[in-house]
């Protein structure tokens, strides 16, 4: 998979159809693969492709100073690229101005990928290889969830807030995901100061009701808000929690068809709920 | 520094009788801002109002709360009295201690404690309220009704004697709608046409009216005061300038097969046609359907005979924009489909009454026309079979209405009234016949209406059935007509010559997809929906367009003219200023803060956000973000809750406000 | 509540019940209910809005910082919002959001969702009253004051 991958990184360059490669590419001292930024042909020997590239690189596509570099190719996975399709549809990128390049993947080692419907990327211009490891079942896609919501409300409670008080609100879940764009986020706002922006645990709840509310109907399960906690916060759970919600009330799964309706700013005449008197 | 003067009020024995009015006022005086705190026995009266405009000028207020009534009642008025003072009539808020409070809680200390939380929390929000003043539009002086029957009609005249420039589009050939196809009216029993032809042809000669048939609205933009409506004139192969209306081409036109719409299908007219005699504008049309020069490439006998050299056989439909101020839609309506079986979602039923697989049968309109001078048998009612004269004739009632098994479950009005009126002019020109009617309720509601029902009854001979038809079936050329007769408890047959079915009154066809072209909603029948039933029965949620006549819901002919007055009233009222004054409680964008992901675009229910483009000083394109439309936004604030970033706040529910609130009540 | 009369005897719990309305429904359905003189108990704090599409789901938790023991949220029937579909938005929002407390378990119990139009004056005066009296059975919600306690010092 590596060597068609570079191949196909160093044409783009080559002639001109990209200035700039967004993938993963491998430090001397670090253990996983950190993204890199291409621009010259000859440079395509520092990408790797291996079991540990884990993060989701379309966060970069939004940043001003990659943006500069001009027209951008990106290497993603098939989690990764539901991000690009919400982002389509949010109008915050334009997909005819990127080149994607899909590779397909056998897992990461994380806990979404055992659950992972989308080993073959679907939306890229350029597929390179082909995923070996059988799609996961729509069943067991909120699993962990479903574990998790056999606990009494109280217990769950007290889970979150055992959780919670870890968070120091460094907001590396919010710089990581790529659906959080705003470049003036809520809780910068402080006419009103709508959120508590301290550490303390109403803080903490205020800020992550927020941001998994935010995200519902739009996370990708990406998880790269889990994997870059330095608490360790099961983010997941909410993100999941919301998406399943989605899905379920709305049959709508977020990043999976780019013609869809987005969840929030519509509606249906025949929504239902049972708990409004 | 905030100056707030607080004002409660007893409202009499009301708010007194359970609020410790003088205890609210003097902890309502330690509240943080407050300035002073006063009480007045009927804080709307005359003395009221001037104490708080004397204290306004006193105190030098910068806020004012009034504790009294629901703001439902007298905010406008303490927002004029304080804007007397000199003070933004914005910044006066209400706290509802009556509505909702001392009529409601009788424990005392209980209600004067919710009464000191209610003005906290208004206070809380005056302090952050700011000085608004009205949004000024500018207005287009023109005027768009879409629809010509005589609601449209009406609405046209009205507008364009005011001297206010007014387009009126017409899908048909020719103005008149259903009246212009009708006999006579009830219940003065006046030819319909002798009194409608009058108006159309003052349509047709007016000074302000331009007058577009064969035309229809193709698409509309732009908002309240400033709409860009392109208007698709359809290709009538006839230069109207030159045609003089002689009739020589549909004289001699071979193409005779064509069923006539304006008889609603019970006579042929040639595919060059004018659909009636008084028709305006009094020029044919081709059917490019069923002429053979347009279809097949033969004939050209119309152009041998006309000589005006009228007839332009390479005529293309054209598209002409108008830019208008407010429209009036007026499309009217048309007859329930009888008898066809339903294709899934289309509205149709009464099969078992043989409307289309027997001749004889017939519906309401279509006898109308058989009544009528210029009908198909030129005014002698006779059966459409063989051409007899029909001696027994059946009018069922609620065909269609009042069935919600059918899909309609409302009262199309007029039937009643339209069934009398049939009775009568049957009995008129067949004297030794007799009409039974076959009703549930008669309706007859409206000025000298029940009188002629009775009329129909005790002088015309009509015999009434209360009860419903099962089935209609044919023997030996007559119709046997099985009903029941309930206040006699007994089933009833009847052998009839011709029966006539009162079908509901549907919207017109198309009126959906007008509907959506214009932005107004519809309901789950079609009928076009005003703004409130009651209060404001020809405005709709668009701003700037009107309804009237049929499309809104069934009518008779006084209601439709009725409310196209009133739609009529409604636009001059608004082009009586050169600028139209809008609420300025709407929202608007922090357009740094913006993200531009446009949810608040999607859910806005009146398209009131755009996107705007941010240059920079060399015009790049830097970024686009949500904008939103002063002239078209009515304050709601569903973008406010959708926006993630919150750039969007709404006036008069700021986040500043709502937030405030709530704190104050910690 | 806040002066010391209004206190019940001690040991008996008066519930703070926060209620964002909207203006040309709920709203007017409490004044109906005002004009028709029907009593309900007197814990509700009415928060007017002009569109339930206006209310966003972080005054619900807003609210339970500021030591609400109920919330409840009220507008226009589906298909009756004075502004067409503010109503059908806050409604997809609410589905959403409940699914997210229970995740974190929040008492959905004592968040409540009522369509309550301008002629509904009873049904007011009947949501009002259940409410509080099921929030009287509940309780004073400890579990949301608790989390906001320990950062007042």
């Amino acid at each position: 998979m590596l060597q068609p991958l570079r191949e196909t990184c160093r044409r783009l360059l080559q002639d001109g159809t990209v200035q700039v490669v967004i993938g993963y590419g491998q430090a001397v001292r670090a253990v996983e693969p950190y993204p890199v930024f291409i621009t010259a042909p000859d440079d395509v020997g520092q990408l790797v492709w291996n079991e540990q590239c884990r993060t989701n690189l379309v966060k970069y596509l939004l940043r001003k100073e990659i943006r500069a570099l001009g027209k951008p190719a990106i290497v993603v996975k098939g989690c990764d690229e539901r991000a690009l399709v919400v982002l389509q549809q949010e109008l915050q990128i334009d997909r005819s101005q990127i080149v994607v390049i899909g590779v397909a993947c056998d897992g990461m080692d994380e806990p979404r990928c055992e659950v992972c419907d989308a080993h073959q990327p679907r939306f890229a211009d350029h597929i390179i290889g082909h995923a070996t490891n059988e799609m996961q079942p729509a069943e067991r896609r909120y699993a962990h969830l479903g574990e998790f919501l056999e606990r009494p409300l109280p217990d769950r409670m007290a889970y979150w807030k055992a959780e919670l008080e870890r968070c120091v609100k460094c907001y590396a879940c919010r710089q990581a995901c790529p659906l959080c764009y705003c470049e003036r986020c809520i809780v910068e706002k402080n006419r009103p100061a709508c959120l508590d922006t301290s550490a303390t645990l109403k803080g903490n709840f205020a800020w992550h009701i927020v941001r998994a509310f935010h995200l519902a109907g739009r996370c990708v399960g990406c998880d790269q808000c889990s994997r870059v906690c330095p608490e360790g916060i099961d983010l997941r759970l909410l993100n999941l929690s919301m998406a399943r919600e989605a899905e379920a009330s709305f049959g709508h799964r977020s990043g999976t068809d780019p013609q869809a309706e987005l969840v929030l700013g519509s509606f249906s005449q025949q929504d239902q709920e049972q708990f409004i008197r | 520094m905030a100056r707030i003067g607080v004002f409660t009020c007893w409202c009499g024995e009301n708010i007194a009788r359970n609020v410790d009015v003088q205890s609210v006022a003097e902890q309502a005086a330690h509240l943080p801002g407050v300035r002073c705190s006063r009480v007045h026995k009927y804080m709307c009266s005359d003395p009221g109002q001037k104490l708080i405009r004397d204290t306004i000028a006193a105190e030098q207020l910068d806020g004012v709360v009034i504790a009294s009534c629901s703001p439902h009642m007298h905010l406008k008025t303490f927002r004029k009295a304080a804007e007397h003072t000199g003070l933004n009539p914005y910044l006066v808020e209400m706290a509802n201690i009556r509505e909702h409070c001392s009529w409601v809680h009788p424990e005392r200390a209980r209600a004067t404690a919710k009464a000191v939380d209610l003005i906290r929390v208004a206070v809380a929000k005056v302090r952050h309220n700011r000085a608004l003043e009205p949004i000024q539009v500018p207005v287009t002086r023109k005027a768009l009704v879409i629809g010509g029957g005589v609601a449209g009609i009406q609405a046209a005249l009205d507008i364009a004697d005011a001297g206010v420039p007014v387009t009126l589009v017409e899908r048909e050939p020719s103005i008149g709608g259903k009246m212009a196809g009708l006999s006579e009216t009830f219940p003065t029993l006046d030819c319909s046409q002798c009194i409608l032809t009058p108006r159309m042809v003052e349509v047709a000669q007016h000074p302000n009216i331009t007058l577009y048939t064969c035309s229809e609205v193709e698409q509309v933009a732009g908002y309240v005061g400033n709409f860009q409506v392109t208007i698709r004139k359809r290709a009538r192969y006839i230069d109207i300038d030159k045609c003089t209306g002689c009739g020589q081409c549909w004289n001699v036109c071979p193409s005779k097969k064509t069923p006539s719409e304006f008889d609603y299908g019970l006579g042929t007219r040639t595919a060059i046609y004018a659909p009636f005699p008084q028709a305006v504008p009094a020029r044919p049309v081709i059917d490019r359907d069923a002429c053979l020069r347009l279809t097949k490439g033969r004939c050209g006998l119309c152009v041998k005979k006309c000589q005006a050299g009228a007839i332009r056989f390479e005529d293309q439909d054209e598209l002409v924009g108008e830019n208008v101020g407010a429209i009036i839609v007026a499309t009217g309506y048309q007859l329930y489909e009888i008898g066809k079986p339903g294709e899934p979602g289309r509205i149709a039923g009464y099969g078992e009454y043989g409307y289309g697989r027997y001749p004889d049968v017939i519906s309401s309109l279509q006898f109308e026309r058989l009544v009528s001078a210029s009908g198909p048998t030129g005014g002698e009612i006779r059966r459409p079979s063989d051409g007899a004269i029909p001696k027994t004739v059946v009018f069922i009632s609620c065909v269609g209405s009042r069935d919600n098994a059918k899909g309609l479950s409302y009262c199309s009005k007029i039937c009643c009234m339209v069934n009398a009126k049939h009775t009568m002019l049957y009995k008129h020109k067949v004297h030794d016949g007799q009409a039974h009617v076959f009703y549930m309720d008669i309706r007859a509601g409206g000025k000298n209406y029940d009188e002629f029902v009775r009329r129909a009854i005790e002088q015309d001979g009509a015999h009434y059935h209360r009860g419903r038809v099962s089935k209609i079936t044919q023997e030996d050329g007559r119709l046997i007509v099985r009903g029941v007769d309930t206040l006699a408890g007994e089933p009833l047959t009847i052998a009839a010559d011709l029966v006539v079915l009162a079908a509901a009154m549907r919207p017109a066809a198309g009126v959906e997809e007008l509907a959506q072209k214009v932005n107004v909603s519809y309901d789950e029948f079609g009928f076009l929906c005003e703004s409130h039933p009651k209060l404001r029965p020809v405005e709709t949620n668009a701003a700037g367009v009107f309804v009237c006549g049929a499309c809104q819901g069934p009518k008779d002919i006084p209601e439709s003219v009725t409310q196209a007055s009133a739609a009529a009233g409604k636009v001059l009222l608004m082009f009586s200023r050169d600028r139209l004054y809008r609420e300025p409680e709407i929202a608007h964008v922090q357009e740094s803060a913006c993200a531009g992901c446009f949810t608040c675009r999607r859910g806005c229910p009146y398209h009131a956000i755009d996107s705007a483009e941010i240059r920079d000083r060399q015009g790049q394109l830097v970024r686009r973000v949500a904008r939103v439309n002063p002239g078209l936004c009515m304050g709601c604030g569903t973008c406010v809750a959708l926006c993630l970033s919150k750039s969007i706040d709404l006036e008069g529910s700021s986040e500043q406000q709502v937030y405030a609130m709530v704190e104050s009540l910690r | 509540m806040t002066t010391p009369a209004s206190n019940p005897p001690a040991g008996e719990f008066e519930p703070k019940i926060v209620a964002y309305v909207c203006n040309w429904c709920t709203y007017l359905g409490a004044d109906l209910a005002g004009t028709n003189r029907l009593e309900y108990p007197a814990n509700v704090r009415i928060i007017r809005l002009p569109c339930t599409g206006r209310i966003d789901f972080n005054l619900i938790v807003k609210a339970f910082e500021i030591g609400a023991d109920a919330v409840l949220v009220s507008g226009c029937h589906p298909g009756d919002c004075h502004y067409t579909s503010g109503n059908y938005h806050a409604r997809r929002r609410w589905i959403l959001f409940r699914e997210l407390l229970a995740t974190l378990g929040i008492e959905t119990g004592r968040v409540h969702f009522a369509w309550i139009s301008a002629a509904e004056g009873k049904k007011f005066q009947q949501v009002i009253s259940e409410i509080t009296s099921q929030t009287r059975d509940l309780g004073p919600y400890r579990a949301y004051r608790e989390i906001c306690e320990i950062c007042e010092v």
